[in-house]
C-alpha cells in the first residue's frame, strides 16, 4: 500500500493552482447566475490548450496516457475553487468513443473534444425514465441510411449551451428494456430539435428536449444497433473517479465556517460540535474517493468503491448545506449568501447522476450478492 | 376522551375549507410571491367569516382556532395567522389589521411579513410589549423561503401585564407547530400521490417496501406532531406542552423535507412542481422562535427549572 500523491502528482497540483490564479471567479461549478456558460466554456479551452483535457486518453489517440491521478487532482482542485465539473465531452464520451466508436467519429471528434471546443451533454433521463433507464422510450426508426428520432428527454442539464446531445434511444421493440437501446450524437441546432427550460429550486436550469422526427444518419450511431446499453454503462465506469470530487465538500464545510464566524455563531460550543462532526465525515469522504481512485488505477472493478464515494459525499453535501439551518438562525434563509444557495442546490446531488437509493440497491446487490 | 371534531368545529372547518378553496391555494400563493406580497383580502375574508375571533368563542375555543391555523397554513395562506388567531386572542389583543409580527427582544433578525407590518408583539423577559411599527423604516431581505421578510423597525412600545411573555412564546410555539403540522401533511400527502402514480422498473414506485417504510415513518412523526399540537391548544398552551409540540414538530419537519424531496427525484427540484411551496415555508417556521435548539431549551427549564 502506498498513501498519498507522487512527487510528479504533487508537482501537477502545483501547476493546477498556477492556471486557476487567472480563472478564480468562474462560477461554473454550480452555474450559480444566469449567464455562466460562456465563462465555463473559455475555461475548457484553455484547459484543453494545455492538453489538460486529454490527461488520461492513451497517446494513440492524442492523450497525455496519465495515470487517472492527474485527472482526479485537476478536476479536484477545480472544484474547490467551484470553478469547473469535468465535462460529459473529454470525458464519458471520448473514453466510449475510444472503446465503441468508428474511426470515422474518433477522427471527427476526439480532436475538437481534447481542444474544448466541442461540447455534450447527457440525453438519458425521460419523463418516465429515471432511476429506471432501461425504460427509455425515445424512439429512433430506421430509415435508409437514417434514424427517424422522435420523444423527449428531461432534466437534461447544459442542453441550452452545448453542441451535441449523447442520446440513449430506442431502436428495438418498445418491451425490449436495455436490450433495445442504442447511442446516437446528435447536434442540438438539428432541425427538430427543441430545447426548453426547466427551471430548479437553486435559481438555476435543467431541460426538455424534444425531438420531433429528428434525422440522424447511421454513421453517427456509437456501438451496434442495440447495444447502447453496454455503451452506457462501460461510459460510466471509466468516469466514476472524477464525477463526485471530495474537494467540493472541502470548500463546502470552509463555507459554512466561515458562515458561522460572520453570524456570530462560532464560539457556540453545539454549533462547533456539529462542525467537527462533519469535519470527521469530509475526511471519511476523501479516504472513500482516495480508495476509488486506487480501483480504477488498478483496473478493477470499481462500481461498488463508487457507489460507497457517491453515496456518502452527497449525503454529507446535503448534511453541511442543512447545518446552517440546525444552527436556527433566519439569516440562513436570506438570499445571496453561500449557505442559503446550498441548501436548495444540495437536493440535487443525492438524485442527479443516480440516486442514493439506486446506489444502495447496488452496493447490496454487487458488494453482497443479494436477490433482487 | 373523544378525538373527534366535534359538529360545530367539523361545520367550521368546512366553512373555512370553502372559503380558502376560494382564496388560498397554490395558484394564489405563486402569484403573492412574485409581488412579496401580504393577502389582505384573505385577512379581511377570514375576519368576516369570524374566523379571526375563534380563540374567545365557547364552540370553538383555542383548540379551533389552532385547527384553523392549521388549515389557513395547509392552503398556503399569505398571512399572519398565528398572531391574528391565537397569541394577539390570548393576549385578550384585538387581531389588528395587517400583519403582525413575532419577536423574542433583542433579536434582529429578519421577520415574516415585516415589510408591511404595522404591529409587533416582543417576548421580554417576563412581560410582552405591544410595538408600533413603521414600514417605511422596515428593511426587506431577499429571500425564497416562502414569505417575505424584513427586518422591521419598532416606531413606539408600551408593556403588557407581568407573565404575558410565557403567554405568547408558548402560544407561538403551538401557532408555528400547528402551521407546520397543515404543511408537513400536504408535502407528504403530494410525495404518497408520487409514489402512487409514477411507475419504476415496472411497477408503482410506492410498491417498493423500502420506500414504503419511509413514508409510513414520516406519517408516524407528523400524526405525533398533530396530537402534540392539539393537546397542547387544548390544555391553553402550557410551557412545557408548547415546548415539547414544537420541538417534536421542528424535527419532523427536518427529516420530512429531506424525504419528500428525495422520493419526489427530479419532479420534485423543479420550480413547476408544488412541493417546495411547503417545504422552503417550512425552513422558515423551522428558523423562527430561535429553532429546535431554543424549543428543546424551553422544554428542559419549564421541566427541571425548579430541580436544577
Amino acid at each position: 500500500m502506498e498513501f498519498g500523491f507522487t512527487r510528479e502528482e504533487e508537482a501537477f497540483r502545483g501547476e493546477i493552482l498556477g492556471f486557476l490564479d487567472q480563472h478564480r471567479g468562474v462560477d461554473g461549478y454550480f452555474h450559480r447566475g444566469t449567464d455562466t456558460a460562456d465563462g465555463v466554456r473559455r475555461v475548457y479551452r484553455a484547459l484543453g490548450a494545455r492538453g489538460w483535457l486529454s490527461l488520461s486518453w492513451p497517446s494513440e489517440f492524442g492523450g497525455a496516457g496519465l495515470p487517472p491521478a492527474y485527472e482526479f487532482l485537476l478536476w479536484d482542485e477545480l472544484a474547490y475553487a467551484r470553478v469547473a465539473r469535468p465535462p460529459m465531452g473529454p470525458g464519458l464520451v471520448a473514453k466510449a468513443l475510444m472503446t465503441h466508436g468508428t474511426a470515422e467519429q474518433r477522427g471527427r471528434f476526439l480532436d475538437n473534444l481534447a481542444r474544448g471546443r466541442t461540447a455534450f451533454c447527457l440525453g438519458y433521463s425521460e419523463p418516465d425514465a429515471g432511476s429506471d433507464l432501461a425504460a427509455v422510450r425515445t424512439r429512433a426508426r430506421r430509415e435508409g441510411s437514417e434514424y427517424v428520432v422522435d420523444g423527449a428527454k428531461c432534466w437534461t442539464s447544459n442542453a441550452h449551451w452545448s453542441d451535441y446531445i449523447w442520446l440513449l434511444c430506442r431502436t428495438g421493440t418498445p418491451q425490449s428494456r436495455s436490450r433495445g437501446l442504442s447511442v446516437l450524437i446528435v447536434p442540438l441546432d438539428s432541425p427538430g430539435v427543441h430545447v426548453s427550460p426547466i427551471p430548479t429550486l437553486d435559481g438555476g436550469r435543467l431541460n426538455e428536449v424534444r425531438f420531433d422526427g429528428v434525422r440522424v444518419p447511421s454513421a453517427d450511431r456509437v456501438g451496434a444497433e442495440n447495444e447502447g446499453w453496454q455503451v452506457v454503462s462501460s461510459a460510466l465506469a471509466v468516469e466514476r473517479h472524477v464525477q463526485f470530487p471530495p474537494k467540493r465538500l472541502r470548500r463546502d464545510l470552509q463555507d459554512l465556517v466561515d458562515w458561522t464566524e460572520s453570524a456570530g455563531l462560532a464560539d457556540d460550543p453545539l454549533v462547533r460540535r456539529r462542525l467537527s462532526e462533519l469535519a470527521v465525515r469530509v475526511a471519511e469522504v476523501e479516504a472513500l474517493a482516495l480508495a476509488l481512485l486506487g480501483e480504477v488505477t488498478s483496473g478493477q472493478p470499481s462500481a461498488v468503491p463508487a457507489a460507497h464515494h457517491k453515496l456518502a459525499g452527497t449525503l454529507l453535501a446535503q448534511d453541511i448545506a442543512r447545518a446552517a439551518a440546525e444552527f436556527d438562525s433566519p439569516e440562513a434563509l436570506v438570499s445571496g449568501t453561500d449557505v442559503e444557495f446550498m441548501w436548495r442546490q444540495a437536493i440535487l446531488e443525492t438524485i442527479g447522476g443516480g440516486t442514493s437509493e439506486v446506489m444502495r440497491g447496488l452496493i447490496a446487490r454487487q458488494e453482497f450478492g443479494l436477490a433482487g | 376522551m373523544d378525538f373527534e371534531p366535534s359538529p360545530t368545529q367539523r361545520a367550521l372547518l368546512d366553512a373555512l375549507g370553502v372559503l380558502l378553496s376560494r382564496r388560498a391555494g397554490t395558484g394564489r400563493s405563486r402569484e403573492l410571491a412574485q409581488r412579496a406580497a401580504y393577502d389582505h383580502e384573505l385577512e379581511d375574508a377570514l375576519r368576516e367569516g369570524g374566523f379571526l375571533d375563534l380563540y374567545a368563542t365557547e364552540e370553538a375555543g383555542p383548540l379551533g382556532a389552532t385547527l384553523a391555523v392549521e388549515r389557513t397554513a395547509a392552503e398556503l395562506g399569505a398571512v399572519t395567522a398565528v398572531p391574528h388567531l391565537l397569541v394577539s386572542p390570548a393576549l385578550g389583543l384585538g387581531p389588528g389589521e395587517g400583519p403582525t409580527v413575532l419577536a423574542v427582544a433583542g433579536d434582529t433578525g429578519p421577520v415574516r411579513y415585516g415589510g408591511t407590518a404595522t404591529r409587533m408583539l416582543v417576548a421580554g423577559a417576563d412581560r410582552c410589549e405591544v410595538a408600533r411599527l413603521d414600514p417605511t423604516r422596515a428593511q426587506p431581505e431577499p429571500t425564497v423561503y416562502g414569505y417575505p421578510l424584513a427586518r422591521v423597525a419598532a416606531a413606539d412600545r408600551h408593556e403588557l401585564g407581568p407573565g404575558t411573555a410565557a403567554t405568547m412564546l408558548a402560544w407561538w410555539r403551538v401557532g408555528l407547530s400547528a402551521e407546520a403540522v397543515g404543511m408537513m401533511r400536504r408535502a407528504l400527502d403530494t410525495t404518497v400521490e408520487h409514489a402512487r402514480t409514477r411507475r419504476v422498473f415496472g411497477r408503482a414506485l410506492g410498491s417498493l417496501q423500502a420506500l414504503q417504510h419511509r413514508l409510513a415513518e414520516l406519517s408516524v412523526r407528523v400524526e405525533g406532531a398533530r396530537w402534540l399540537v392539539y393537546e397542547a391548544a387544548h390544555l391553553g398552551a402550557p410551557p412545557e406542552a408548547a415546548a415539547v409540540a414544537a420541538a417534536h414538530t421542528t424535527a419532523a419537519l427536518h427529516r420530512l423535507t429531506r424525504e419528500t424531496h428525495q422520493l419526489k427525484g427530479a419532479v420534485g427540484l423543479t420550480v413547476e412542481d408544488d412541493l417546495h411551496l411547503w417545504t422552503l415555508r417550512l425552513q422558515t417556521l423551522r428558523a423562527e422562535l430561535g429553532g429546535l435548539r431554543a424549543h428543546r431549551r424551553a422544554v428542559s427549564e419549564s421541566r427541571w427549572a425548579a430541580t436544577a
